[in-house]
């Protein structure tokens, strides 16, 4: 897939500031047409600042915007055709839910029978009929956050920009919605972004997940690809938990590497570091299998001793430590284990990551 | 339930609302109905007021051409003093109203500084800019741009000028304090639907704002109404309005045709009241939910 082509929203080399801090970094984006892209991270790490600069609501300090190929760096936000949603959803209090929605419509001086079309098919797409008349304060929080749903789709919009959409609704109506949105999107094949700090969110929602950190992007990639690939410490510790192991390459090939983990060797899939190189690793706690030592089988392992056993009903986190360091595993049957005990440890070569430096 | 009760069976609450209920009975809902008797009775030159039931105090209000010249007048100094400040004042707020917080209490310090000098010293404060050997006069005609004197003392311009030193403050206050309170996302939202900024000021600021702006005109109505001072000094004996004409009624003994003027500017704050609230509807924006 040709992605400039197909990018509904690109940064071309994008910097902001605001006075001396930098809030963006020289960011290259692409985000493709149809995708529901995330852009993820820790509060403070410029995903909302970099939505509000496709909004326009944000002026980069450098670089270039483009929306469907059209340079937008200086046009304001009324002219640029996106539907947003906003943390506190932002719907008019002086309006009701008709008129909020029709709100968009009425901008662009579409005719009265034709509004009234819109916004009710768009009020059964988000199944809000027979609220034409309430106000937002008359609705509970999911149902405004339908309306300012309705409100900013009812305008085809190009993209549509979700700012921490979700994050004000509890629990169990935020997984209704999550499923509800995407799809929304889907069905329509709208173009997403969505700003979260919330990894399991991005990960559940996305086609694609850009996670940053302190106004970089560290990685883009598929949620599957961000989980089990991450590139990068923070990204791998940042989306669920990872255990780090640094070692020294032994040996190294294109097809996987030998390394030194203090007294233990073990072996990766693919390596593109070279013999002598000092690596940082990852790995999954949910990849690793405790064994005794004839299951081992053709995988890698280590041995460990059992520090904590602490029962979470899907599964079991066993804490362990290897000279001196603290590992997690997370395991099904943990029948047998105590604290003080030592176990082998096992993985598949290929569930481990060598680490960028970041 | 605490929260399923009505107010007035919840505990504590007349225990809470009962004295300032009753001193406001007694010191304010009493003396306005005796007063509102006294207008409907006769004149007396040797008691407060006679002893027969009349209307004449307000017929006499209504159609003595000086009364009626008075009230008109009355009406076309709060028109404009309410029109003034709202023109002035409106921008100031939306400047105001974007300060960081630091910045928007030292502005309202800043703002309310006039109103806390004497309404006395600042009238005479004026006198002696806008007087027959005032400021103005004296610069204009030491330039050379008039030969004697110009008459601003004592006219509608002196009065109007008077009244919105004091009252421009309230009005800014009243409209910057409900411009702050509008959420920033609001407009933003109204700009990500395609709202230009002057739709955007039109559909969603002027409407929120509006308890903010019924309620300064309000102050600032009520306050105009019932100014004396700088009516009285900037005005004079020329140019005098209806809460002069209850002064003059009282200092010449005639109590019923002062109480009948008081329940005329009564019913004139009553009415404009209820004219500012019909135009703004406030509620639109307060009541809902």
């Amino acid at each position: 897939m040709d992605s400039t082509a197909e990018a509904d929203v690109r940064f071309d080399n994008v910097t902001k500031h605001y006075q001396n801090v930098v809030a963006i970094k020289a960011l290259n984006l692409d985000i493709p047409r149809g995708t529901f892209f995330s852009l993820l991270g820790p509060s403070g790490c410029g995903k909302t600042t970099t939505l509000r600069m496709i909004a326009g609501f944000e002026h980069p300090t450098q670089g270039e915007i483009f929306i469907r190929g059209e340079r937008v760096t200086d046009i304001p936000p009324y002219r640029r055709n996106f539907g947003m949603v906003f943390q506190n959803y932002a719907l008019f209090p002086h309006m009701s839910v008709a008129q909020n929605v029709a709100f968009g419509l009425k901008m662009r001086k579409l005719r009265r029978d034709e509004i009234a079309k819109r916004v009710r098919e768009t009020l059964d797409l988000v199944k809000l009929n027979g609220f034409e008349d309430r106000y937002p304060k008359q609705l509970s929080g999911g149902q405004q956050q339908r309306v300012a749903l309705a409100r900013a789709l009812v305008i085809h919009p190009t993209v549509l920009l979700l700012d921490e959409s979700l994050s004000a609704l509890d629990k169990m109506l935020r997984e209704e919605m999550q499923v509800e949105l995407r799809e929304l999107q889907r069905k329509l094949g709208i173009t997403a972004v969505f700003v979260t700090h919330d990894q399991e969110e991005a990960l559940t929602m996305s086609d694609r997940v850009a996670v940053m950190r302190a106004g970089v992007v560290e990685q883009v990639g598929t949620p599957s690809e961000i989980y089990e690939s991450p590139r990068t410490e923070f990204v791998a510790g940042f989306l669920g938990n990872s255990n780090f192991v640094d070692g020294v390459v032994v040996n190294a090939s294109a097809d996987g590497a030998g390394i030194d983990i203090g007294g233990e060797q073990i072996r990766i899939d693919g390596c593109t570091a070279s013999a002598g190189e000092r690596v940082r690793l990852a790995l999954r706690p949910e990849k690793i299998d405790i064994v005794a030592d004839h299951d081992v089988g053709n995988r890698e392992s280590v041995t460990a001793t059992v520090r904590e056993v602490i029962y979470r009903g899907a599964a079991t986190h066993v804490y362990l430590e290897r000279n001196g360091v603290r590992m997690q595993a997370y395991v099904r049957d943990a029948a047998g284990l105590e604290p003080g005990r030592e176990v082998r440890c096992a993985w598949a070569a290929s569930s481990m990551v060598l680490l960028r430096d970041a | 339930m605490l929260t399923a009760r009505p107010f007035y069976r919840r505990p504590f609450f007349w225990a809470v609302s009962a004295p300032p209920l009753l001193a406001t009975l007694v010191f304010f809902v009493g003396p306005l109905l005796l007063l509102f008797y006294v207008s409907f009775m006769s004149p007396s030159s040797t008691q407060l007021f006679g002893n027969h039931a009349t209307f004449d105090n307000y017929a006499q209000s209504l159609t003595d051409s000086f009364m009626l010249l008075t009230i008109r007048r009355t009406l076309g100094v709060t028109a404009a003093v309410l029109g003034v400040c709202l023109v002035l004042g409106y921008p100031v707020a939306l400047v105001v109203a974007r300060m960081t917080p630091r910045r928007r209490l030292i502005t309202m310090m800043v703002l309310l500084f006039p109103l806390m000098i004497s309404n006395v010293v600042r009238a005479y404060g004026w006198l002696e800019i806008l007087g027959h050997d005032g400021l103005i006069n004296l610069v204009l005609v030491k330039l050379g741009v008039i030969d004697f004197p110009l008459r601003i003392i004592d006219t509608f311009q002196a009065v109007v000028i008077g009244l919105l030193t004091i009252l421009l403050p309230y009005m800014i206050i009243s409209i910057a304090n409900s411009l702050t309170a509008i959420d920033r996302s609001l407009h933003e939202a109204a700009e990500s639907l395609g709202a230009n900024p002057l739709r955007t000021f039109w559909h969603v600021t002027w409407p929120l704002s509006s308890p903010g702006v019924a309620s300064g005109l309000m102050l600032v109505f009520f306050l105009t109404l019932s100014a004396y001072v700088t009516i009285a000094l900037l005005g004079g004996v020329r140019y005098k309005l209806l809460v002069s004409a209850v002064f003059d009624a009282v200092s010449t003994l005639q109590w019923p045709q002062a109480a009948a003027l008081s329940f005329i500017l009564l019913a004139l704050a009553l009415i404009a009241g209820a004219l500012i609230q019909l135009v703004l509807r406030p509620h639109r924006v307060q009541g809902r939910g």
